[in-house]
């Protein structure tokens, strides 16, 4: 853990030197993308939900739903794709010194990432949030009733934070039983060595799935954090950050406008909605800025989908998805109460 | 009066109680009541832990399952191997793509087939074998495994390769059947053993010659499909590594241990200085730093691949290790050894190389094993930088969706694919002393 930490710091100094001096490489990332022909996308070690290895050795998940709607809107083809995993002491100096052209990966939007190493963040494609896991024959049914608890949590990010704040805040006198890994964690939890569990809401709902009787564990409804998650692109340049930010935005006003990757041929050639026409590059130019094809938001809902569908397949009911409930969170399109929004392509 | 016998007694077999298996029991295991007590409560709590693992890990356990939900089905308190046989092509080639997996399987098929005549004592030019092994089936395997455009020095090498590993098995061929070495058998077919040293030479180069010539016309026409270092993993991703660590990290240790004794300022303080700084950093920030601070000292556009880097780190990290143990086996040779090696006239190679070194080595097999042992083990460290070695997929399972929180079984599994391999490779090193040390036997 310790060891960690100082890894952290040493990548953290490195970013911030690098972020100082202006990269050059930085201005056209997008020429440089073209030319390699391939979009180099950086995730994490593997994460249910958002970017895991299948038995083929095949990556998928929401974050490399977004690597691969980039890597279609540029040149067509999902797999133009070379994933790469990076551990998380790494990520930022492994975005600024030019390994990746793209951070896919459950980073929190903060203020002091954003703005201090030399990185910007789009626009969240999940808004997760830290909760608590509890047996349902504890009768605990509110955060607040966790007085005294031992809660199981894991080290070395904002969690644990989080959770000593929650305490302090409302008095509780809550102890933390610290692991690494959160396998060990969910053990303990299940071998009756701790009272509740922490984590983030999202993943929290997969590792609940795979107890043995999920029916006998539940999520409270409190929320301790804000973690809006977000893909993060090199500091200064515009180009390349409108490529990715609107490769994003495609996926969610594709499914405001009910555009899906079965029926995409279909609207392409026979919609009369302009909004549709202008999207899917039937008519105007809205390609023309970013320096794509006509084509480009076609590319993308034709080889990953819309946001609902990968939502549906990863996050949510489907057979490689961790069953997230959509509907009412906030990850439900604005026309549902949510907070995906689009702004208009036009 | 005196009873004297004068025939032998029959020789009558050891009592009973000395030979048969309780007679050993009773003098091993129940001298004593509190001894008794002892075995007793032991087996019984080996008892205990067989029979769990056995319940858990077999009795319990499901083979055959989808996915996890599957496996708690079948019995909630079992192991669920599945999981882990349905990785298994991730557990061993990594995201290697799975029509090309037969590349990895020949690669390691022909490295075995290069290295069995080491084995075969009728066969000859062993320290040659040896010398292609390091030198020249990298280029052929790693070619075999990455693919892609080869350029006109990988053509020259793989071709030497390839005429290399042709001329090893006709030598073992000829050295198994007809008790000679290849050049001789080859001499005397072209009826040439009785000309000249010099005509003879002529004639095998000729031969080599027109093999390579052969061979490079042949494999110009033939190119395999890239495969991207990022889709190498699992057991082979973990073999590449500590391979290419154990070949290179040898040599460069005992250069780096001969520059330590150097007598030369320049060449001792820089190999010491290299020593003591890579040997006082842990392999892990090493690693770190080969991969993430390394680039930004690189002039811009230059990328090294994170494989090379990875692979620079480990090689450099153990040479260290190993030039200290090379120097412990060089200090322990008297110097009575070098100062008659000098009085017959050997220069410095020719000391270190024919007297010193051979025996230095020999002390030094346990240690030498222990490291590369050691350096095995060390290159699961690389799945914490983001490559996917066999510790790193095995990681990944308890992450897949169908297998969320399967984390055990994956662990014991790597645990025994690991003690199967660093076991045979002590019982090897032990059999290497036990024959090299059978001189000094009387």
């Amino acid at each position: 853990m310790k060891l960690t930490t100082g890894l952290a710091s040493v990548a953290t100094l490195a970013v911030m030197a690098v972020s100082s001096a202006t990269i050059a490489s930085a201005q056209d990332t997008l020429e440089i993308v073209k030319e390699r022909g391939h979009v180099r996308c950086q995730v994490g070690p593997p994460s249910p939900g958002y970017y895991n290895l299948d038995a083929e050795g095949n990556w998928y998940g929401l974050d490399v739903a977004v690597c691969q709607a980039v890597a279609s809107a540029i040149f067509g083809d999902a797999g133009a794709l070379e994933i790469q995993s990076v551990s998380s002491q790494a990520r930022f100096t492994s975005l600024a010194n030019g390994d990746s052209d793209l951070l896919s990966r459950t980073a929190t939007w903060t203020m002091t990432r954003d703005t201090q190493l030399g990185i910007d963040f789009l626009s969240p494609n999940f808004y997760d949030g830290q909760g608590f896991t509890v047996r349902v024959d504890s009768g605990i049914t509110s955060a607040m009733e966790l007085a005294g608890a031992k809660v199981c949590v894991t080290t070395g990010t904002t969690t644990e934070l989080n959770l000593t704040d929650f305490s302090r805040v409302n008095d509780l006198d809550i102890s933390n039983v610290t692991f690494e890994d959160y396998n060990v964690r969910d053990d303990t939890y299940l071998n009756g060595g701790c009272d509740a569990v922490t984590g983030d809401k999202s993943s929290m709902a997969g590792n609940i799935a795979s107890f043995p009787v999920p029916a006998d564990h539940m999520i409270l409804p409190e929320t301790l954090s804000k973690e809006p998650l977000a893909a993060a692109v090199r500091h200064g340049d515009s180009q390349w950050r409108d490529v990715v930010q609107w490769s994003i935005f495609a996926l969610i006003n594709a499914e405001e406008l009910g555009i899906t990757m079965a029926n995409v041929d279909d609207m392409r050639a026979n919609s009369t909605n302009p909004n549709v026409r202008r999207m899917l590059g039937v008519e105007g130019n809205l390609h023309d800025g970013l320096g794509l094809e006509a084509d480009w938001a076609y590319n993308i809902i034709k080889n990953v989908g819309n946001y609902g569908e990968i939502y549906e397949a990863y996050m949510g009911g489907g057979e490689q998805g961790i069953g997230i409930e959509r509907a009412g969170s906030l990850n439900a399109l604005w026309t549902d109460g949510g907070l995906m929004y689009s702004p208009p392509m036009r | 009066m005196a009873i004297v016998t004068k025939e032998k007694t029959a020789e009558r077999p050891a009592p009973i109680s000395e030979t048969s298996v309780f007679g050993w029991m009773r003098k091993n295991l129940f001298s004593s009541a509190f001894n008794t007590l002892l075995t007793l409560f032991t087996l019984y709590i080996v008892y205990l832990t067989l029979s769990g693992v056995f319940t858990w890990g077999i009795v319990d356990a499901t083979f055959i399952a989808d996915n996890r939900r599957e496996c708690y089905d079948n019995s909630l308190t079992g192991a669920c191997w599945a999981g882990v046989i349905a990785w298994f092509d991730n557990i061993f080639y990594g995201r290697y793509p799975r029509d090309e997996i037969w590349r990895i399987n020949f690669g390691l098929f022909l490295l075995v087939l290069w290295m069995a005549p080491l084995w075969m004592a009728k066969v000859r030019g062993k320290v040659l074998i040896g010398a292609t092994v390091v030198g020249l089936y990298p280029f052929l395997a790693g070619y075999l495994f990455a693919g892609g455009d080869k350029g006109l020095f990988m053509q020259v090498m793989i071709s030497a390769a390839i005429v290399a590993f042709a001329i090893n098995m006709g030598n073992m061929l000829t050295g198994l059947f007809k008790n000679v070495g290849l050049n001789t058998f080859l001499i005397n077919l072209a009826g040439q053993s009785k000309a000249s040293d010099k005509t003879r030479r002529n004639v095998l180069l000729g031969m080599f010659g027109i093999a390579f010539v052969a061979v490079y016309i042949w494999q110009m026409g033939w190119t395999a499909e890239r495969v991207g270092w990022t889709r190498w993993g699992g057991l082979f991703l973990t073999l590449v590594i500590s391979g290419i660590g154990i070949a290179s990290s040898l040599p460069g240790g005992i250069l780096l241990a001969l520059g330590r004794r150097s007598k030369l300022p320049v060449v001792r303080i820089l190999s010491t200085g290299f020593i003591e700084v890579f040997r006082s950093v842990p392999l892990i920030t090493v690693l770190f730093m080969a991969t993430t601070m390394f680039p930004l000292f690189m002039p811009e556009g230059f990328v090294l691949n994170k494989l090379v880097q990875v692979i620079i780190a480990v090689v450099l990290f153990n040479a260290c290790y190993m030039a200290e143990i090379v120097r412990a086996g060089l200090q322990a040779i008297p110097k009575g050894q070098s100062e008659g090696a000098h009085t017959i006239g050997l220069g410095y190679w020719g000391t270190m190389g024919l007297i010193v070194m051979p025996q230095a080595l020999k002390h030094m097999i346990p240690n030498i094993v222990g490291n590369i042992i050691g350096l095995l083990k060390d290159t699961t460290l690389v799945s914490i930088i983001g490559l996917f070695d066999l510790l790193g997929m095995l990681r990944s399972i308890s992450k897949d969706v169908p297998w969320l929180g399967l984390h055990k079984e994956p662990l014991i599994f790597g645990a025994i694919l690991f003690f199967i391999i660093c076991f045979s490779m002590s019982k090897y090193s032990r059999h290497l002393e036990v024959k090299l040390s059978a001189g000094e036997k009387h």
